[in-house]
């Protein structure tokens, strides 16, 4: 899905397999249990996949040796694998792994192959060009959009604009008689099971929407018929929400105590002998994915079996939703991944999947359900709305004393799993996020807000809301103390060591070293002229650590916004690509900037107002940041995780530039110009 | 309605309603998958095309309004990625998922049929129509000027 798996997975095999580099092809395998977990998602790919996939390209390369040895009749030891082939030096001989293939393919696979040494390496670790660019430049990459299947319908559907909605009726008939229309009918809900290992219990809200399903014999002929067709829904009591009064819940939860999801030290007593208190609450709304490629899934059903081609993230959870809302074995369903354009963890969820194959089944023919960008901007699953409220205190030497954050938002995990979860299991808020560790009274309060809305995981999930908030307000306190950002966070942290917390240990000399870095790499202490002002933020998680100062120039009187640049530094342990490493970071921020800056979703009468890009507003070129320089910390430590990091940061940096360079403090996004306005 | 062009290159006709949208002619009728469906309102230039040398955002132009014309798509560039802008894209690894990017590079190459050596601030003007969500902008414009560069070598 353009996160760089596709080079950077075959880098790994490469390298302990010894082959030619520029010889390797890479090709799509369809879902196979033979290939074990094949999701992406969660930052996981190379870091789950990095010692597997080292075994594998070694076990090759060690059979290889063996067929070789066996050929020349000399001693395994004295064999050396490179390039594609086989040498023997004592005496000058070579052979193509080519001309040994089905002589290795006989051999056991050794159990406990030896592994190269980091210092041998010669393709893990060098900036690698993408293996697949030549298809995405000249219109022969296959999306899921691009699947054609022989005697292939198109469907088109519309869907309850409340979710958890249903059609009382419509004009089937008049629908049925467009031109090229084949079928009209209604598509009932249908529970999705797991995306990935998550159980599902009572109160599980994630379904596919009901609506009204158009088949046709080509897209446009579909899209035309649709405009046709009216629809009236059954109400729901989702269709007494807004934002506003959602916004009223999570005010009225936090203003209260909440669940406890931590508790260090005493934070009422440490704060109320604090000698300089500061409050502050953050809003988040709610988001949508908005991938290039609209929703999409071709399905036929036919004989009892299930063929489909889906853009997806998850192929196993596409077979099992499909299996179930069918009704048939597991083990006859097959999945064809197709290019995703663009997963952000909207491509987790199988509504696509099991609508398409409701519709073939019911048409009797391969149907390719089509998503209009109005279907998905109003029927994704979206990031949640969040409020947070803060309070703080200072020693009187400035240091912080005593933290407490409240946070309030619909829950993901009950919206999958049910409302059997306790509030620790619920809670969008994560008990080991700085400050807590290093705040000697910290307490950390989440209570879930009701909501009708459907939930998903929005790249980076919780931290994607969560830091904004927590890294501006450790900002604000880092002024309260009147002290350098920077500074006060390396303090905070204190010196490099290690911290074991249950079963991690926190290394917090890996920590201060991303934030020391892009200190440096921006210029932290050299002072910049009026109207313009540098921010920092750091965050940790999937196994990695990533810091990040924007720079930005501020006109008040304007009030318009220019990010001048945004220095990113991250430890994801040993980076396999270091070229891939900097386009995840650079797409993050990126990503991470259009959330700043311009989008929100919101929700009037159970409905989602926003429909395209006119109104649901995303990064353009001329938003961009003319420059991203991205610094990884050299490291041979196991890799982290490299999809999500990058975006946490993005927006308090930023927040906190604009606080440097106006006085004025942003608490909510997307930053309006009313924000930066003087006066 | 028999609406006769020709299409990269060479002489097409197509039997459809006239106002279909020439972005379903060619991925549907067509079967030329290059152009992209983004959001079908011209606001994110997934399906730029160029007709007469001109970008056009093919969901918007109706398969009659270019009888008679030159359209170009994605496919219709190169025989084999050389043209000078993807030979630029493929140097700045530019593709992160790549559903965004043939309309991209045909928005380049209209603009540098333009402006051969563009600023950033043209760049901004002539590809702000063209949203990525992977965030590939900067080595877009690099892209950009690096083909300039090339162009300008050639």
């Amino acid at each position: 899905m353009g996160q760089g798996v596709r080079t950077a997975l075959p880098m790994i095999i490469a390298e302990e397999l010894c082959c030619d580099w520029r010889r390797v092809q890479v090709v799509e395998a369809d879902l196979d249990p033979q290939y074990g977990n094949q999701l992406t998602g969660g930052s996981l790919s190379v870091r789950t996949s990095y010692e597997t996939l080292r075994k594998a390209g070694a076990s090759a390369r060690e059979m290889l040796l063996s067929a070789a040895a066996i050929e020349w009749n000399v001693r395994h030891s004295e064999c050396h694998a490179e390039n594609g082939s086989v040498l023997h030096p004592k005496t000058s001989r070579s052979i193509a792994y080519t001309q040994l293939l089905s002589a290795a393919a006989s051999l056991q696979p050794p159990a406990d192959p030896p592994l190269k040494k980091q210092a041998d390496f010669q393709i893990v670790g060098k900036s690698t060009l993408r293996t697949d660019t030549l298809q995405k430049i000249n219109g022969a990459a296959q999306f899921g959009l691009d699947v054609r299947v022989a005697e292939m319908l198109i469907a088109s559907v519309e869907r309850s604009p409340v979710y958890g909605g249903t059609p009382r009726s419509f004009n089937a008939d008049e629908v049925k008689s467009a031109p090229r229309v084949r079928a009209v009918f209604e598509l009932k809900p249908v529970h999705l099971t797991h995306q990935f290992g998550e159980t599902s219990g009572p109160g599980s809200r994630n379904y596919t929407c009901a609506g009204v399903a158009i088949v046709a014999d080509s897209t446009w002929s579909a899209l035309e018929a649709r405009k046709l067709l009216k629809v009236e829904w059954n109400e729901t009591p989702s269709s007494a929400e807004s934002t506003a009064s959602l916004r009223e819940k999570m005010l009225q939860l936090t203003s209260q105590p909440c669940p406890v999801i931590r508790n260090d030290g005493d934070f009422e007593k440490a704060h109320s002998a604090a000698s300089k208190k500061i409050e502050a609450t953050y809003e988040l709304p709610f988001l949508a994915h908005a991938t290039m490629e609209p929703m999409n899934c071709t399905a036929h059903v036919r004989d009892g079996e299930c063929e489909l081609w889906v853009p997806t993230q998850v192929p196993a959870a596409a077979a099992d939703s499909v299996a179930q809302a069918l009704g048939i074995p597991r083990d006859r369903i097959k999945v064809h991944i197709t290019f995703i354009g663009g997963g952000f963890g909207r491509r987790l969820i199988q509504d696509c999947a099991v609508e398409a194959a409701l519709i073939s089944r019911e048409a009797g023919a391969p149907v390719q359900v089509v998503w209009t960008r109005e279907d998905d901007i109003r029927h994704d699953f979206y990031r949640p709305a969040a409020y947070h409220a803060f309070r703080a205190g200072l020693d009187d030497r400035g240091n912080l004393l005593s933290w407490r954050h409240r946070g309030s938002s619909p829950s993901i995990e009950t919206f999958y799993s049910g409302t059997g979860l306790s509030p620790q299991a619920a809670a969008q808020v994560d008990s080991l996020d700085f400050p807590a560790l290093f705040v000697p009274h910290f307490r950390l309060e989440f209570a879930i807000s009701e909501s009708g809305m459907p939930l998903g995981y929005w790249r980076s999930v919780d931290a994607s809301g969560n830091q904004f908030a927590i890294s501006s307000f450790f900002d604000e306190a880092a002024h309260a103390a009147g002290r350098d950002p920077v500074e006060f966070l390396l303090a905070t942290f204190g010196p490099p060591r290690k911290i074991s917390v249950r079963n991690e240990s926190i290394d917090v000399g890996r920590r201060r070293a991303v934030i020391e870095l892009a200190a440096e790499k921006s210029n932290w202490h050299q002072p910049l002229p009026a109207g313009r002002g540098r921010g920092i933020a750091a965050a940790s998680g999937w196994g990695s650590s990533v810091a990040q100062v924007a720079e930005v120039t501020c006109d008040a009187k304007k009030g318009t916004l220019r990010i001048d640049r945004i220095v990113c530094a991250i430890d994801c342990g040993t980076a396999v690509n270091p070229l891939g490493v900097q386009a995840q970071m650079e797409g993050a921020i990126n990503f991470g900037l259009a959330q700043t800056l311009k989008s929100a979703i919101t929700v009037n009468r159970g409905r989602i107002d926003q429909s395209n890009f006119h109104d649901y507003q995303v990064l353009r070129m001329s938003d961009a940041p003319g420059q991203i320089d991205v610094h990884i910390v050299p490291s041979t430590d196991p890799p982290g995780g490299c999809g999500e990091p990058g975006v946490p940061p993005v927006a308090p940096a930023v927040a906190n530039a604009i606080f440097a360079a106006t006085g004025k403090r942003i608490r909510h996004l997307p930053i309006r110009s009313a924000d930066l306005h003087s006066g | 309605m028999a609406t006769s062009f020709t299409l990269n290159g060479k002489p097409q006709t197509v039997d459809v309603s006239p106002d279909m949208p020439l972005l379903w002619v060619l991925r549907d009728t067509l079967n030329m998958t290059g152009t992209k469906f983004g959001c079908g309102m011209a606001l994110c230039g997934a399906c730029t095309v160029h007709v007469n040398g001109e970008v056009a955002r093919s969901c918007i132009t109706a398969i009659s309004s270019v009888a008679g014309k030159k359209v170009t798509t994605i496919e219709g560039l190169s025989a084999d990625g050389s043209h000078p802008v993807q030979q630029a894209w493929m140097e700045e690894d530019v593709p992160q998922c790549g559903y965004c990017q043939s309309g991209q590079i045909m928005s380049a190459v209209a603009l540098l049929s333009k402006k051969p050596k563009p600023t950033d601030a043209d760049i901004d003007d002539a590809m702000s129509g063209n949203i990525c969500r992977c965030g590939t902008y900067q080595r877009i414009r690099k892209a950009i000027h690096r083909a300039a560069g090339m162009q300008s070598k050639a």
